[in-house]
């Protein structure tokens, strides 16, 4: 009831700001938008590539439960939702009247039928596990979910607001990859290999407001150059997020453009193999930490654009903590640690990265001469992606690598001792665990919390920043989301200023 | 001339097995999981491996060439994972971009390159010809790159003239499509001339000094008819050797043009698809391109015999 008052006050209080100083949303109007990476299909249940994601999600499919750009949980598909005082069942209330783009009606049955077949690996979701802790699912009328899990998960509304968790028809399906049919703002219109994806207004989508536009189109253009120039000739009018952030800080001084440096769900972190000496010793990697200065590798790789963070959790994600300040900049204090490790004249070690990710290769080259400083010689070695993934991620051939990870909520990784990291911790698992079994707000805050600072205590990995959402779009662009909590690039309340 | 026809099929044939198997070879032992690169590095394990039994890659090497080969005999092909369609279909539709645009820069090339040279070869050591020389040598000093983003900026940021980049597609904009093939046609081109243009220029200058030449001149020809009548179309061997190679080479897809221009071009197909393991694209694109490549060698050696009649093919 509180929340429910809260929310209330804040929409009275936009809609009494936003009408006393600006205009109120135009309808029409095609919105071109750069995205780097064609999507490889545009099934997001059968893939975990982000480009599917930033396409299709919230634009063409909906999930039960929506990520707002806030990175709070809004009702999807589902008008609200009860959890049950023991944690165990959720009930949701689907919206009514919500139809497929083919004419199909979404109702309980369809939705139980998603979800099902999401658990199985068969069907070639690439997170079961998400939904193999539903124990049953009960449809006692027909727009009212029952779930019963098989035990408490934290994450689970998170999990359902997830791409993978999203709605499609049960007819007509047998295509989604190349033809996807779900509930959202945007039909899908065509796709045009190698060049655009086209989508149109959904005359009969639930929300009878929304969405602004006529027409979205997604072009991808992978040349960080390209994309510059297309903007400024007018042929696109947004850049999803800008390649290269050097060209962000050019185009923020051009009246015709605006850019938003907002967050993301993204970590990039220079991963380090915990069980390769002398990564091994806790006191290395903490020297690491306080010979590596955040805020410089920041400037010098994504000129000034993103936010320093002290373990595996971005600032958009709920319940973060700041723990930037365990290991602030300090080399002094680094070559006491290695000292005290037994490494007084340093060492020398290798990094590995990755040549598709042109920040990883910029990162690595601007911490190897801060850890010069401190006697650690580092050597750089880029390598292929295939690479990365078979002798790094599988092999755990490595000492030191950089890398972004994408994905929120994510820090359960280092539960798994086999994760390429190999951090061995029980300590971890335990207050990872009693996270996912946290039965409310506050046990959760304090348990996602607890891990957050072991893994920063134990300087797992060289936490380093999150990154910059980036948008680039032009100036009468209205409606953009500032951050990224989630990934997609949600076009439904966008709109063009006249 | 039918046992060089033959002849030339049994080539054909010999060139596609030996390709076929190497690039198939060569991706069998590339580092990296396929599976594992398609779903990501979170993906669960049992996802994994129900993709990898779907793929066939569970299978032994033999096996899975062996299937390979058979669907491409029975003329069916592979299916693109990622895009979701049979991939002769896509190279079909690729080919609508990349071999107009290699005829367009090869056109531009030819139409500048021909003229170019044997102006400089004609007027050999004297400004003129430093100044095209000078040209052509900036043309070979400046990457493809560089000149598509130039042309870039100039025509679509500055004037506004074309569009940067992307592809409209046939059925909906012929103009258009046109339109969007220019610049990178022209980048590519300009290119192709200076290396054209130095070539006609020095064929031209050994040919100008036959003996030939000089008795058509001496029986008081026209300088225009003994240069474009006589000499330039002997002076095209070497010329049309060049041509052929580029032009393969073009077909085989310009794949950091297509790049710059977000062109759905074979090049650019092959790039993504090696990077999305999209293996079934990735072998059959490099077929392609390989039969490409002697297919047009084939051309222009039956080229040779129009312009020389004293080539005989069948080698009588």
């Amino acid at each position: 009831m509180k929340n429910a008052l809260r929310s209330l006050f804040l929409i009275l209080s936009l809609v009494l700001v936003s009408s006393a100083f600006s205009q109120a949303p135009v309808k029409g109007g095609t919105l071109t938008v750069c995205q780097p990476a064609e999507p490889p299909g545009l099934d997001p249940t059968t893939h975990t590539a982000a480009a599917i994601d930033r396409v299709v999600y919230a634009n063409i499919y909906e999930g039960l439960v929506k990520v707002d750009s806030g990175g709070g949980f809004l009702p999807g598909l589902a008008n609200g939702w009860n959890i049950s005082a023991d944690g165990l069942v959720y009930t949701f209330n689907l919206r009514k009247g919500v139809r497929f783009h083919n004419g199909e009606a979404f109702d309980a049955a369809v939705a139980k039928w998603n979800l099902e077949r999401a658990a199985l690996p068969e069907n070639g979701n690439p997170h079961p596990e998400y939904f193999n802790g539903i124990e049953t699912i009960e449809t006692p009328d027909s727009h009212t979910l029952t779930i019963r899990l098989k035990s408490v998960d934290a994450l689970f509304i998170a999990h359902m607001a997830e791409g993978d968790a999203v709605m499609r028809p049960m007819k007509g399906d047998a295509d989604a990859k190349s033809n996807p049919i779900g509930t959202g703002p945007f039909k899908f219109v065509k796709w045009v290999r190698g060049d655009r994806v086209e989508m149109a207004r959904f005359d009969g989508y639930w929300n009878p407001f929304l969405p602004y536009l006529d027409r979205v189109v997604f072009r991808f253009i992978s040349d960080p150059a390209a994309q510059i120039a297309a903007l400024k000739a007018g042929d696109i009018d947004v850049i999803g997020s800008v390649a290269a952030p050097e060209s962000a800080m050019m185009l923020e001084k051009d009246r015709r453009f605006k850019v938003y440096a907002g967050t993301t769900t993204g970590e990039v972190i220079m991963s380090t193999n915990n069980q390769a000496a002398p990564f091994d010793n806790r006191l290395v990697r903490q020297a690491m930490a306080h010979a590596i200065d955040r805020q410089a590798v920041i400037d010098l790789v994504m000129f000034g654009y993103g936010t320093p963070i002290g373990s595996h959790w971005s600032p958009s994600t709920p319940y973060y903590e700041d723990l930037t300040g365990r290991f602030p900049y300090n080399p002094d204090k680094a070559r006491a640690l290695l000292k005290e490790a037994g490494y007084p004249n340093g060492f020398k070690a290798t990094i590995k990265l990755p040549a598709i990710y042109s920040y990883s290769r910029r990162a690595g080259e601007v911490i190897a001469d801060m850890l010069t400083k401190v006697g650690i010689d580092l050597t750089i070695e880029i390598i292929e992606w295939g690479q990365w993934i078979d002798r790094i991620f599988k092999k755990k051939e490595y000492q030191l690598t950089m890398i972004g990870h994408v994905e929120a909520w994510d820090i359960g990784i280092y539960a798994k001792p086999d994760y390429y990291f190999q951090y061995d911790s029980q300590a971890f698992r335990d207050a990872y665990a009693k996270a996912l079994k946290a039965p409310d707000e506050a046990a959760k805050a304090k348990w996602f919390g607890r891990c957050q600072e072991i893994i920063a205590d134990d300087a797992v990995n060289g936490f380093l920043f999150s990154a910059p959402s980036l948008p680039v779009m032009k100036a009468n662009v209205m409606g953009w989301w500032e951050n990224y909590p989630t990934i997609a690039l949600d076009c439904t309340a966008v709109w063009w200023k006249q | 001339m039918t046992n060089y026809l033959i002849k030339k099929m049994v080539s054909l044939a010999a060139v596609l097995f030996l390709v076929s198997l190497t690039v198939f070879s060569v991706l069998f032992v590339l580092p990296g999981d396929p599976a594992q690169i398609i779903l990501g590095i979170n993906a669960s394990p049992e996802t994994l491996a129900a993709l990898r039994v779907r793929l066939g890659l569970d299978q032994p090497f033999w096996a899975q060439y062996g299937s390979w080969i058979g669907s491409l005999l029975q003329g069916t092909g592979g299916h693109s994972i990622t895009y979701d369609m049979a991939v002769f279909e896509l190279i079909g539709s690729r080919l609508a971009v990349t071999g107009p645009l290699a005829l367009m820069a090869m056109a531009i090339a030819v139409v500048l390159a021909l003229p170019l040279g044997v102006f400089a070869a004609r007027h050999q050591n004297r400004p003129a010809d430093a100044a095209v020389m000078a040209g052509t040598q900036l043309g070979l000093a400046v990457p493809e790159f560089w000149l598509g983003i130039l042309l870039m900026l100039l025509f679509s940021v500055h004037w506004g003239i074309f569009s940067a980049g992307g592809f409209p597609g046939w059925d909906e904009d012929v103009w258009g499509s046109l339109k969007a093939l220019f610049l990178p046609a022209l980048a590519l081109g300009l290119i192709r001339t200076a290396i054209l243009t130095r070539l006609t220029r020095s064929s031209m200058l050994e040919v100008l000094r036959e003996d030939y030449v000089r008795t058509a001149r001496a029986k008081g020809l026209k300088e225009r008819t003994v240069v474009y009548g006589h000499a330039l179309k002997n002076a095209l061997i070497p010329v049309l050797t060049i041509f052929g190679l580029q032009m393969g080479q073009l077909l085989a897809g310009a794949i950091i043009i297509e790049n710059v221009f977000s062109l759905p071009g074979l090049g650019r197909l092959v790039f993504q698809a090696i990077g999305q393991r999209d293996l079934p694209v990735v072998r059959e694109v490099v077929l392609f391109m390989a039969a490409a490549i002697v297919v047009v060698n084939f051309l222009v050696d039956l080229s040779y015999a129009a312009v020389d009649p004293r080539i005989r093919l069948d080698g009588q």
